[in-house]
């Protein structure tokens, strides 16, 4: 096993067995890979291709069926381990007659952090994952991106190095999203290990340095993003706006050194962009409103 | 009003023996079946595996963190007031708003008044309280885990056995705060509703038991006096004007016992006795039985016959017997003094003979039918410890429903227990007669080739039964297995000391509460462990 590495998986099976012990289903199958310290690592995969079922053997909630799990040199049914660790489940599995700064207070005092360390920390995330106003409500009166948000505060409570993330960004809005990204962005930027697993592509393509692609239980791709998705024979120009004639001066010099010109295009945006885009201008102007091409005609023809 | 049972002071060393002897067979074969199932499960790193196990299940069970516990305890507490389990409270409220009318006695014995209320009240608060705590018990962890809200807790640095006793001292707290405050508000209505007449019986009475035998009608010693038809051997009769006698040998005898008499206001030894009378002949019509006490030195013999006394029926008759004995020497013929202490004890011991005067009619008396009696205590002395042992009861619920909660779920666990407290509490007794023999039967084996042959167990036992080694070994085996079972499952009953509050007297500690604390104690420990290690062993999110 490599020595710096924060988790260490080895030929880890997970195999679900039916009520006498017969296998049923082989959920995770031969698994070995490393996570590094500093590093924003995903899993990917359709639904039912393991990725869950390896954070929660992780996390102990699960035993293997075969193979060996280091987490921070400590094996995984070792609670010791759980000092250092932050983890924010598929839903936030919290409980709903506790309001915000209780649910942080009592999470607090289970890593035995003093009283004064509890205030200070729950103030400190309350703020961070914008719940300041809603912090003295209890919990099944929040909406499912408020619960994802103190479910997020809940797994940083203890400061730690390695934060395990399932599906972070299910149920938040395009604006918690971003946020949710720019937050596992800036825990990398503190030196912390992010593991995440998502089947949302784009918010994976994002924030994570490598990835893992799982399918059946097994591991199909591993190695950084950027490597993984790069395409070797094609290269990609990206300039301002220029004209025709310019454009066509670079086809020609494309043409002499015996390459192809496949697209020339002018680059959108992504959705995301635009309605974040949107969103802070509709701030800036609350009154302004999008009127339709139909709306319009129909208030000239007012007018007239 | 008199107690109706004769519990003796518990034996704790043999009470240990028997623990320990269960606990550590418990022990062994849930060893044996981890480590079975661990060599299974793990191949050839079975056995290192299991003795991982252990050792860290006992570093878990040693080095809970208080901070953590109280964590959960609260959590757990504010759970259940959040979720509206002091709604109890509504109809605890509406018993004794309306209790009271359908109470009130009409008939002019307002002593027995008393007893009405103080059962009423102490049987209200069990019976509020233990559906609470059972449900309470058996659906938090199980819901915990439905809910997943344990998986945010066990991945933090939290043991098993702190999510464990966390719970149970939660749950705990919830009961204390609900048998609190009803105990408070039960003891004030009791107060305010018993008749200005009985007030003053609103005490604890401290009997000094001794222990009986008897002489029969020719004087010779006997160990029970004569059985007059009643199903219930509980009270033997002496014949009146015979001699007959019951003979109560009390120790630790000391000045310390006399109380002033309210009468001669000078310290004198109480004696009260509940004896029953059986009639031969209807006597004379409106006059009561009489009886005699003979004091007598066990030492010397020397014997000092004490004036003849009324006996009242299902009432207290009180004797009060002075230091300064001034008696008629039937030997010598003449009137002498003797000190209390000084001619009748001997290291601390006294013998009180009791004999029925009136000619044909017998007397009944049971162990706990004449004590003498220390100065009362509070009536709130017996109370509160009535109310400890509903405590110690609901304790004992919790512990038993989170340890079932570990390892199946709510439903399942509730029905559990629930088969439990009915056993343990109408059952208990009845395989304790088993094994003792008091109740007529056979074996297993035995009972069924009876039951195929149409015999009943009053018939012989066949002699190819008595011979078969087989049928003898299996039935003993079963035997042995019953008295576990027996011994597992707890005795309810031993947490009700009602009886002795609302008779008047104050619940003894190592009678009632000690026996009763100790079982707490002894399901605690096994119960404590089985369920880490059950929470343990168990996949929180297996599919």
């Amino acid at each position: 096993m490599s020595e710096n590495a924060v988790i260490e998986i080895r030929n880890l099976t997970k195999i679900y067995r039916d009520f006498w012990g017969r296998p049923k289903v082989r959920a995770v199958n031969s698994l070995s890979l490393d996570v590094k310290p500093g590093e924003v690592f995903g899993l990917l995969g359709p639904n039912g291709s393991g990725k869950t079922t390896t954070i929660k053997m992780l996390l102990g909630l699960l035993f293997p069926s075969e193979g060996d799990i280091r987490i921070l040199g400590k094996p995984a049914t070792d609670v010791a381990k759980n000092e250092h660790i932050g983890y924010l489940p598929e839903e936030s599995y919290l409980y709903r007659f506790l309001n915000a700064e209780e649910t942080l207070d009592f999470y607090g005092r289970l890593f035995d952090m003093t009283s004064a360390e509890r205030k200070q920390r729950t103030d400190e995330l309350i703020k961070m994952v914008g719940l300041d106003k809603a912090r003295r409500r209890q919990l099944k009166e929040y909406s499912k991106g408020m619960t994802r948000r103190i479910g997020l505060a809940q797994a940083l409570i203890n400061n730690p190095k390695l934060v395990l993330l399932d599906e972070p960004t299910s149920g938040l809005d395009p604006i918690g999203t971003r946020e949710m990204k720019d937050l596992i962005i800036k825990l990398k930027e503190e030196g912390k290990t992010v593991v995440m697993c998502s089947h949302l592509l784009a918010d994976v393509q994002d924030v994570c340095d490598r990835i893992a692609i799982l399918y059946n239980g097994e591991l199909k791709q591993l190695g950084m993003v950027d490597e993984l998705l790069a395409s070797q024979d094609k290269t990609q120009i990206v300039s301002s706006s220029l004209s025709d004639e310019a454009v066509d001066e670079i086809k020609a010099v494309i043409a002499k050194h015996n390459g192809t010109v496949q697209e020339v295009t002018n680059p959108t945006t992504s959705l995301e962009e635009l309605f974040l885009q949107t969103v802070a201008e509709s701030q800036a102007r609350p009154g302004q409103r999008f009127v339709a091409e139909s709306e319009k005609a129909a208030n000239t023809t007012t007018v007239d | 009003m008199n107690l109706n049972f004769d519990k003796q002071p518990i034996d704790i060393l043999q009470a240990l023996a028997n623990w320990g002897l269960i606990f550590g067979v418990l022990v062994c074969i849930g060893l044996a079946i981890a480590l079975i199932m661990s060599v299974a499960n793990n191949k050839k790193k079975g056995v290192s595996r299991f003795f991982e196990n252990l050792g860290e299940g006992l570093r878990d069970l040693f080095g809970m963190s208080l901070k953590r516990l109280g964590a959960i305890a609260n959590l757990t507490l504010k759970e259940a007031i959040r979720r509206k389990a002091l709604l109890v409270f509504v109809v605890f409220a509406v018993l004794f708003m309306f209790g009271g009318w359908f109470l009130s006695d009409t008939n002019n014995r307002a002593e027995l008044q008393l007893s009405v209320y103080v059962s009423f009240v102490l049987t209200a608060i069990g019976w509020l309280i233990f559906p609470v705590a059972l449900i309470l018990a058996c659906w938090g962890i199980p819901e915990d885990i439905r809910l997943r809200s344990l998986h945010t807790v066990v991945t933090k640095p939290v043991k098993r056995s702190e999510i464990v006793l966390g719970r149970i001292l939660g749950f705990i707290g919830v009961g204390t705060i609900v048998v609190g405050i009803m105990s408070v508000l039960g003891y004030v209505w009791i107060l305010r509703q018993v008749p200005e007449e009985v007030q003053s019986r609103l005490v604890a009475r401290v009997p000094v038991y001794g222990s009986l035998n008897f002489r029969d009608r020719e004087g010779e010693d006997s160990e029970a006096g004569v059985n007059t038809g009643d199903i219930n051997p509980y009270r033997s009769y002496i014949e009146g004007a015979s001699k007959a006698r019951a003979k109560w040998t009390f120790d630790g005898v000391s000045p310390g016992v006399l109380q002033t008499d309210p009468e001669t206001g000078e310290a004198a030894l109480l004696v009260e006795n509940s004896f029953q009378a059986f009639r031969t002949h209807k006597g004379v019509i409106d006059e009561v039985l009489h009886g005699q006490y003979t004091l007598v030195n066990p030492e010397t013999d020397l014997r000092v016959q004490l004036p003849q006394f009324p006996i009242y029926e299902f009432r207290q008759n009180l004797a009060w017997i002075p230091r300064e004995l001034i008696y008629y020497n039937e030997e010598t013929k003449e009137t002498e003094t003797k000190d209390l202490f000084d001619d009748m004890v001997s290291d601390g011991k006294l013998i009180v003979e009791a004999r029925c005067v009136d000619v044909g009619q017998f007397l009944g008396m049971a162990r706990p039918d004449l004590f003498l009696r220390l100065p009362d205590r509070p009536f709130a002395s017996s109370f509160f410890k009535s109310v400890f042992g509903i405590w110690l009861m609901m304790v004992l619920i919790v512990v038993l429903g989170v340890t079932a909660s570990t390892f199946v779920k709510g439903p399942v666990a509730t029905i559990l227990l629930f088969t439990l407290i009915l056993v343990g509490t109408g059952f208990n007794q009845f395989m304790d007669d088993i094994l003792s023999g008091e109740v007529r039967g056979a074996g297993l084996v035995e009972s069924g080739i009876r039951i195929l042959n149409h015999g009943n167990p009053i018939v012989e036992k066949p002699e190819s039964l008595e011979e078969s080694a087989a049928v003898q070994g299996v039935d003993q085996a079963f035997t042995g297995m019953l008295w576990g079972v027996s011994h597992i499952i707890p005795n309810f009953n031993m947490f009700s000391f009602k009886a002795y509050t609302a008779s008047g007297f104050d619940v003894p500690m190592k009678v009632a509460v000690l026996p009763a604390l100790l079982m707490v104690i002894g399901f605690f420990i096994p119960c404590l462990m089985l369920g880490y290690f059950s929470l343990k062993l168990r996949e929180l999110e297996a599919k």
